[in-house]
């Protein structure tokens, strides 16, 4: 076997990661993001004396109908707005404090870069969940207050991870010529630091956003998260755990739909941190 | 490991049984064991006011009263009492012949310390003291009579006697052994006796032959911690449990054990009420009128039928049909949107205007029973919102100082079955459970029944008293949940009990 058709067969394989985590997490956005469009209303209707129907047996409730004979179905898709929301929302807002952190300690060191290096230090020496409890005992749990606490807790991958890379890149010529010729700083910083160094971040916004939607889904189900009334997928994670036994398809199919965009979410995080690494490229 | 340690007791329990029907053949053999949610920690009676205490303590200690699963009050170590000075003094003459398990006699020396126990430093170091703080002091008549010299008189106090920390203890033992070491070795005068404990894992008793009311039919007893509801549920099936007892066993557990043939469910209705009850202070709930359109609002008969399938009963005021004090002729208020809607518009709520509704967050049932609540009131134009707080956060802040939404969870029930307790604590001005509300005729009328010793007289106040609360619609009366035990079919002569407060002397297994 040649050299380039391994190779091509290995481009082969991105694309399939591409293309699959493009269906799955795309798809799961575009359902949550017409719920309101295909389930007029549905999500929050009671139906007392429809509750618990199995799935694949009724039509108006193709997944069934969960303790208070509301839809699976349209709850599952419903629900996917608030996990989505809290992890795009909380990742972007970890990278906009993280990013900015991260460059002016890297970039100014001394004084700056130990403050909040070890500042971190400390964060990462807590254990998340003792974190989670902690705040949402002072503060009260709810939609913001979760979203604040994941970026709380997560600026500082953002802010070590783009630390290490301006330490190598501001030794580097083109940042020396620009400092030479007087640019400066934040133009320095945004210009052309981070452009140098956003790949990696982009990667690991990508697998943090399936992440969050995870740690959102396991807060709400310990019931420090979100409004019980709201739908969420871990809140009805949380809401079928005593129905496991007898009525299974009230925690499976929310179950699912997190699966399925968490592995959408990481094959597109994947992908493209096969395509944006420079090693990965010189190699193709 | 825990697996381990369960064939393991297994083994010894099966050897146990072996030995003691070959070597006391009269002795009726069997062990039962019994899962509880709760491990209290301590078995001191004065320790503690978890019912779950009282599922194992009751076989371990006799009071001077005895009240059984029927709520008869019927003589326990006194055989006899009489009311003297008005209701003012109380003389016990007790029986005779009795022993603690350690051999010690129980006489009035023995009252005498319990009391002096539970009133003096011991006894302020836990919860029991102010039940009981009506008693001034025990007086020694001779050494089969007592008098207990009381402050006032007190109408419940001799069901509280029945129970909780009016256990009577063993004195030399305690002095000999050592407050630390009671706590984890009682001592008492029941039918079972204290073999070993194991805190968080199990607690093992035996029969005790001599006790003076015959020796029980089982020879061993276990109760193991399980405070997970499907843990629990699955030792059950897999027969290493034969008896779940409340609280533990949620509503949507009810058809597995239902649907497997070696198991059932038996249920009696509890103690416990739910209600959600109103910020009468503040914003639209201050209105009696709106509040009464909120209680006829929401289809409870629905809710119970449905989410709580049947194991509840719709209740008028805020006490079930075993409370003294409940009066079978008030009807709860129907489901009557129509009527909701218009009483609403009278008291000028425009559509749309918005409730919230503080509950425990960890309550998986009542969670469902709110959310259907909240849809309900979206019918009649009320928007609600549901905050869920940390058990301990809304019973210690949020309730006692008056932060609560609109509407708030309240869960009560007292082992007196005594309408007293909940009603004094839910409506007398300044009462921790009461922050909103001063109402002076009602004041009036909760302290007068306090010292009515004359009990039909002191019901008919106590019915006035809901009928008041609920023509005031202080609060939305849910439901008076069922007391719900997972039985295996091997247990026999089994009486569910209301109040946790299980003796299990005539209980055999095949």
């Amino acid at each position: 076997m040649t050299a380039k058709a391994a190779n091509t067969r290995f481009a082969r394989f991105r694309n399939l990661e591409f293309i699959l985590g493009v269906l799955l997490a795309g798809g799961m956005c575009l359902a949550v993001l017409l719920s309101g469009v295909l389930f007029p209303g549905g999500a929050d209707k009671i139906d007392l004396m429809a509750r618990l129907t199995a799935p694949f047996v009724n039509w108006a409730h193709p997944l069934g109908t969960d303790p208070l004979g509301r839809d699976v179905l349209a709850r599952v898709v419903a629900g996917g707005k608030i996990s989505l929301l809290v992890g795009f929302t909380s990742v972007a807002g970890a990278v906009v404090v993280g990013v900015v952190m991260g460059l002016v300690s890297g970039y100014y060191r001394g004084f700056w870069d130990m403050l909040v290096m070890r500042f971190a230090d400390v964060q990462l020496a807590l254990p998340f969940i003792l974190l989670a409890i902690t705040f949402i005992a002072i503060v009260g749990g709810g939609l913001t207050n979760t979203i604040v606490l994941l970026i709380i807790s997560q600026w500082v991958q953002y802010a070590r991870l783009v630390r290490g890379s301006v330490l190598s890149l501001r030794e580097r010529e083109f940042i020396q010529s620009a400092r030479a010729i007087g640019v400066r700083d934040v133009k320095i910083l945004f210009q052309h630091l981070l452009p140098n160094l956003i790949g990696p971040v982009i990667v690991l916004m990508t697998l943090n956003v399936a992440n969050n939607i995870l740690l959102e889904s396991s807060l709400t189900f310990l019931g420090l998260g979100v409004d019980p009334l709201i739908p969420s997928w871990g809140g009805m994670l949380a809401d079928g755990r005593t129905y496991l036994q007898n009525a299974w398809w009230v925690s499976v199919f929310p179950g699912l739909a997190i699966l399925l965009t968490v592995l959408g979410l990481n094959l597109l995080g994947d992908w493209l941190r096969d395509s944006l690494d420079p090693t990965g490229r010189t190699s193709r | 490991m825990i697996n381990k340690k369960g064939i393991h007791a297994a083994f010894i329990a099966l050897a146990l049984t072996g030995s003691l029907l070959t070597t006391a053949p009269a002795f009726a053999a069997g062990t039962l064991t019994v899962s509880s949610p709760q491990d209290p920690g301590s078995w001191d009676p004065v320790d503690t006011f978890l019912v779950n205490w009282a599922s194992v303590s009751t076989n371990i200690f006799d009071g001077l009263t005895y009240r059984g699963p029927d709520r008869k009050l019927v003589p326990g170590l006194a055989t006899a009492w009489e009311e003297l000075d008005g209701g003012k003094r109380l003389r016990f003459t007790l029986r005779e012949g009795v022993k603690f398990h350690n051999g010690e006699p129980f006489n009035a020396e023995a009252v005498k310390y319990t009391f002096d126990r539970l009133l003096g430093e011991e006894g302020s170091k836990g919860p029991q003291k102010s039940n009981y703080a009506v008693i001034e002091r025990v007086e020694i008549i001779d050494e089969k009579t007592v008098d207990l010299h009381l402050k006032a008189p007190d109408p419940v106090l001799l069901t509280k006697l029945a129970g909780y920390g009016a256990m009577i203890v063993p004195p030399k033992y305690i002095q000999e052994k050592g407050e630390d070491y009671f706590n984890t070795h009682p001592v008492g005068t029941g039918p079972f006796k204290f073999v070993s404990y194991e805190p968080k894992v199990a607690i093992k008793l035996e029969a005790f032959a001599d006790h003076w009311g015959g020796a029980p039919k089982l020879s061993n007893l276990d109760f193991r911690f399980i405070a997970e509801p499907a843990t629990a549920v699955a030792e059950l099936q897999a027969g290493r449990v034969d008896l779940v007892i409340p609280p533990t066993i949620p509503i949507g557990m009810i058809p597995t054990i239902q649907g497997d043939d070696k198991l059932e469910i038996v249920s009696t209705p509890g103690p416990t009420v739910y209600a959600l009850r109103f910020n009468t202070r503040d914003g639209i709930t201050k209105d009696p009128k709106v509040r009464k359109a909120l209680v006829l609002g929401v289809d409870r008969d629905t809710i119970i039928q449905s989410i709580l399938g049947g194991q509840a009963a719709p209740i008028a005021s805020f006490q079930g049909e075993l409370s003294f004090g409940f009066d079978p002729t008030m009807k709860p208020l129907p489901y009557d949107p129509e009527q909701a809607k218009a009483l609403l518009k009278e008291a000028g709520v425009a559509p749309g205007a918005s409730v919230q509704i503080d509950v425990r967050g960890n309550d998986a049932t009542f969670n469902e029973v709110v959310q259907a609540v909240a849809s309900y009131l979206q019918l009649v134009g009320i928007n609600a919102t549901i905050k869920p707080y940390e058990t301990n956060v809304l019973l210690n802040d949020i309730i006692p100082a008056g932060k609560t939404g609109a509407m708030f969870q309240q869960s009560w029930g007292g082992w007196t079955l005594d309408y007293d307790n909940t009603a004094y604590s839910m409506y007398h001005s300044g009462e921790k459970w009461n922050p909103y509300d001063t109402d002076a005729d009602l004041d009036k009328l909760l302290e007068s029944q306090r010292s009515i010793t004359d009990q039909p007289k002191r019901e008919e106040i106590l019915k006035q008293i809901a009928n008041y609360a609920a023509d005031r619609a202080l609060e939305m009366p849910l439901y008076n949940l069922n007391a719900i035990y997972g039985v295996s079919k091997r247990v026999k002569n089994f009486t569910p009990v209301p109040d946790s407060r299980l003796r299990l002397t005539d209980v055999t297994v095949e």
